[in-house]
C-alpha cells in the first residue's frame, strides 16, 4: 500500500492536535515495562566482581516487580555482558541508549569498562549509575548524570590510612606497589595523604610483579624500621609473595592494603596459612561481623538471600549487597519521579542518608560521589564465613 | 644477604640458562631464532599445575605428560610456523610467525587457564629454606639437561648427526642425512628442554600465563651473553643473569633492578657483540 503526501500531513496533523489538546497517550505506553540497561562482566578475567553484583541486582528486580513494579510498570532488566571488555561496553552501551531507549545505565561495574563507557553514556544524556572505584569517572561538570554507589579510590586509600595511623596507631609505614598504572598511582596518591596524617613513610617503592623474590624489598622494610606495609595491587601473585616472604621471615608485621589481599586467589598461593594472619583488607562497615554478627540491616539482606535460595557463600556479601543497592536505589528512584532523565538526576542530587544494605548514600549536586568515608573499613582477611569478614580489630563500635 | 642471592639468583639463573639453551637447540637445527621458547617455559608451569593439581596425577606421571606436550609442541612450531618460512629465510619471516604462534598460545592459555597466578605443588618435601625444592631443582634440572646433551652430542650418533645440521646443512643433506626429521627432533627436544625449564621452576615462578614474555627475554639474553649457540656459554651467561639480577635486587632494589640488568647486557654486547663465549664470525669473501 502506498502513502500519500497527503496522508502524512493529515496524520501529522492529528497528532499535532492531540498532543495539543494534552489527549492521554495509549494505555499501552503506561503498561511498558520501564527498561534499565544493565553492564555486567558475567565472563572474562574481571567477572568474580561480576558474578557476585549480578545476584544482589537480581534480587532487587525480581522484589521491586513482585511487589507491583513502578506504579503497576514492570522494571525490565537489559543485560549485557561486557565480557570484561571496553570495547564490548562500549558496543553495548550504543545499543542500551539508542536502540532500547534505557532509562537509566546501571554500571559498568568494572573500572575499566567505564572509564570506556562513560563519556559515551554521557553523551547519551541518559542517567548513569555505577559502582567503580577509579576516582576520575565522577566529574559533575563532564559526567552531570553519572553517580556513583561506592567508594572512590581516594576514600578507599583514607580507609586503609586512618586504620594504620589513627586506630592500629602505627607511625612508620612501608608503601609497596607493583608496576601498573594502578599501583603505582596508588603510591603516589596515598603516600603524601599519610605524610599528612603524621605518618614517616619509611620505604615507598614499586617492583616488578613477576619479580620471584621480594625479600630485598622487605628487608629494607625492616631495616627501616617499617610498623607496617600496605601493598598496593591487584596482582594476586604479589601480594602472596610478600605474604609469604614475610612469613619466611618471621616478621610479625601486620599488613593493610587492597581487597585482593583477601581474595580466594592469594589465598592459594599462600605457603602457610598462617601466612594469612595480621592481614587487612579493605571491606565495608555494613558488611562486616562485629562480635560474630552482622549489622541489622545486612543480617536481614542475609536472611532474605538464603530465604530465597541465592547462593553468596562463593562470593562477597559486599558484593551482592552492592549490586542490591544499585537496583534498589533505581526502583526508589522511579518510583519516587518516574522514567524521565531529568527529573531521575534532580532526584539523585538531593538524596540524602539513603540506607543501603551496602553503605548509606548522600549524593547533592556538587558531589556525585555517595559513599561516606566512614564506611570504608579494614577487615580480618582470615575470618572469610558465608561471603563475609570480621571487621578488624581495633575500631570502636 | 649472600645465601638469598646465591639460592635465588642460582636457581632463577638456571631457568634463564634452559630457555637459553631451547633457544639454542632450535636454532642449531634451524638457523631459525624461534621466539617459541618462553611459551615452552610458561607452558611446563601452568600444564604441570593442570596435570598435578587440578586433574590429580601423581608428580612423576604429570612431570612426563608436561614433557610430552612439551615435545608435541616443539613438533607443531617446527611444522606450523618454521618449515614453511625455512625458504624465505633470508627475510627472517620466521620472526613473525614464531611469535605469532608463541602469542596465540599465549593468549588460549590466558583464557583457559586464567590470567591470575596459580599455585605449584610442592613436589618433593624436603629442606626448608635454602634447601627447598624450588631453588635445587631448577639446578638439578639445568646440570641433567647440558650434561645430557653433551653427552648426545659427543658420544652418539644422533648427536653426530644433530652437530652436522647445525655446522652445515647442505653439506649435511648431501651426505644423505635426513634433514627433516632431525630438524623435526630438535624441535621436540627444544619443547621438552623448554617445558622441564618451567615445570622446575614453576613453585618460584608460579603457574601463570605472563611467565612467557619474562622467560622469551630473560632466557635470550644469556644467548646474548653466551654466543648464539653455545649451551655451556648459555649456562654460563643465565647462571651470571640470576646472580647480578638478584645482587641487583638487594643492592639497588625495586624497578632499578631490571634497569642495571638492562645496562649491563647493552654494555656487554657493545664491547662483544659475538658473546662472551662466542667467537666471531669468519666472513667468506
Amino acid at each position: 500500500m502506498s502513502i500519500s503526501r497527503r496522508q502524512v500531513l493529515a496524520g501529522s496533523a492529528v497528532s499535532a492536535a492531540a498532543l495539543a489538546s494534552g489527549f492521554p497517550a495509549p494505555a499501552i505506553a503506561q503498561n511498558e515495562p520501564i527498561k534499565i540497561g544493565y553492564l555486567p562482566a558475567l565472563t572474562g578475567p574481571s567477572s568474580s566482581t561480576g558474578i557476585g553484583i549480578n545476584r544482589g541486582t537480581l534480587l532487587a528486580i525480581e522484589e521491586i516487580n513482585a511487589a507491583g513494579g513502578i506504579k503497576g510498570r514492570k522494571i525490565e532488566l537489559v543485560s549485557r555482558d561486557t565480557q570484561s571488555d571496553p570495547t564490548k561496553a562500549v558496543n553495548a552501551v550504543a545499543e542500551l541508549t539508542q536502540r532500547q531507549k534505557a532509562s537509566i545505565i546501571w554500571g559498568p561495574l568494572n573500572s575499566g569498562e567505564a572509564l570506556a563507557a562513560t563519556p559515551l553514556i554521557a553523551r547519551d544524556k541518559v542517567p548513569m549509575l555505577h559502582p567503580c572505584w577509579v576516582d576520575s569517572l565522577i566529574d559533575v561538570k563532564k559526567y552531570p548524570m553519572a553517580f556513583r554507589i561506592a567508594p572512590t579510590n581516594t576514600q578507599v586509600g583514607i580507609g586503609a590510612n586512618h586504620y594504620v595511623v589513627d586506630v592500629l596507631k602505627l607511625k612508620k609505614v612501608a608503601v609497596i606497589s607493583d608496576t601498573t598504572g594502578y599501583g603505582t598511582a596508588s603510591v603516589e596518591t596515598y603516600v603524601p595523604m599519610l605524610k599528612s596524617k603524621g605518618a614517616e613513610v619509611v620505604y615507598s617503592g614499586h617492583v616488578d610483579a613477576a619479580n620471584p623474590d621480594l625479600k630485598p624489598e622487605l628487608l629494607r622494610m625492616r631495616n627501616a624500621g617499617a610498623q607496617a606495609i600496605m601493598p598496593w595491587s591487584v596482582n594476586a601473585g604479589f601480594l602472596s609473595r610478600i605474604l609469604n616472604t614475610r612469613g619466611a621471615m618471621g616478621w610479625d608485621v601486620p599488613v593493610v592494603g587492597q581487597t585482593t589481599l583477601g581474595s580466594g586467589q592469594t589465598k592459594a598461593l599462600l605457603e602457610k596459612p598462617e601466612n594469612w594472619n595480621k592481614v587487612y583488607s579493605n571491606n565495608f562497615r555494613n558488611c562486616c561481623y562485629v562480635g560474630g554478627k552482622l549489622p541489622a540491616r545486612a543480617q536481614e539482606f542475609v536472611d532474605r538471600l538464603k530465604k530465597s535460595k541465592i547462593e553468596f557463600g562463593d562470593t562477597l556479601l559486599w558484593w551482592v549487597a552492592l549490586g542490591w543497592d544499585g537496583a534498589k536505589m533505581i526502583g526508589d528512584t522511579l518510583q519516587a519521579v518516574g522514567p524521565k532523565a531529568n527529573d531521575i538526576v534532580a532526584y539523585w542530587n538531593k538524596v540524602k542518608g539513603w540506607p543501603g544494605v551496602y553503605g548509606t548514600v548522600t549524593w547533592t549536586p556538587e558531589q556525585h560521589n555517595g559513599f561516606p568515608d566512614s564506611e570504608v573499613v579494614m577487615c580480618e582477611v582470615n575470618s572469610l564465613r558465608d561471603g563475609a569478614f570480621n571487621l578488624a580489630p581495633g575500631y570502636s563500635g | 644477604m649472600l645465601e638469598s642471592i646465591v639460592s635465588y639468583g642460582l636457581a632463577v639463573g638456571a631457568v634463564y640458562a634452559l630457555i637459553g639453551i631451547t633457544y639454542n637447540v632450535m636454532f642449531s637445527a634451524s638457523r631459525v631464532f624461534s621466539f617459541t621458547a618462553g611459551m615452552l617455559g610458561m607452558l611446563g608451569g601452568v600444564l604441570g599445575a593442570l596435570f598435578i593439581n587440578k586433574l590429580g596425577l601423581n608428580a612423576v606421571l604429570g612431570f612426563v605428560a608436561v614433557l610430552a606436550c612439551g615435545a608435541v609442541l616443539g613438533l607443531i612450531t617446527e611444522v606450523l610456523t618454521v618449515r614453511p618460512v625455512l625458504k624465505s629465510i633470508e627475510q627472517h619471516l620466521y620472526v613473525l610467525s614464531t611469535l605469532a604462534f608463541a602469542l596465540m598460545v599465549q593468549q588460549l592459555t590466558a583464557i583457559e587457564w586464567g590470567t591470575e597466578a596459580q599455585p605449584f605443588p610442592r613436589l618433593i618435601p624436603i629442606g626448608a629454606g635454602w634447601l627447598d625444592q624450588q631453588f635445587w631443582l631448577p639446578m638439578l634440572a639445568c646440570a641433567v639437561t647440558i650434561v645430557g646433551l653433551e653427552l648426545l652430542y659427543r658420544k652418539t650418533l644422533v648427536g653426530r648427526a644433530f652437530l652436522a645440521i647445525a655446522e652445515d646443512s647442505y653439506a649435511a643433506r648431501a651426505l644423505g642425512l635426513p634433514e627433516t626429521r632431525l630438524r623435526l627432533a630438535s624441535f621436540a627436544l627444544a619443547g621438552v628442554i623448554g617445558t622441564l625449564a618451567g615445570f622446575t621452576g614453576a613453585q618460584m615462578l608460579l603457574a601463570f600465563f605472563g611467565n612467557q614474555s619474562i622467560l622469551s627475554f630473560y632466557g635470550f639474553i644469556p644467548v646474548a651473553l653466551g654466543g648464539m649457540g653455545s649451551n655451556r656459554g648459555a649456562v654460563i651467561g643465565g647462571l651470571a643473569l640470576g646472580l647480578f639480577q638478584q645482587t641487583a635486587n638487594f643492592l639497588v632494589g625495586g624497578i632499578f633492578a631490571a634497569v642495571a640488568v638492562f645496562a649491563v647486557f647493552i654494555v656487554v654486547l657493545l664491547f662483544r657483540p659475538e658473546g662472551l663465549a662466542g667467537a666471531a664470525a669468519a666472513r667468506r669473501v
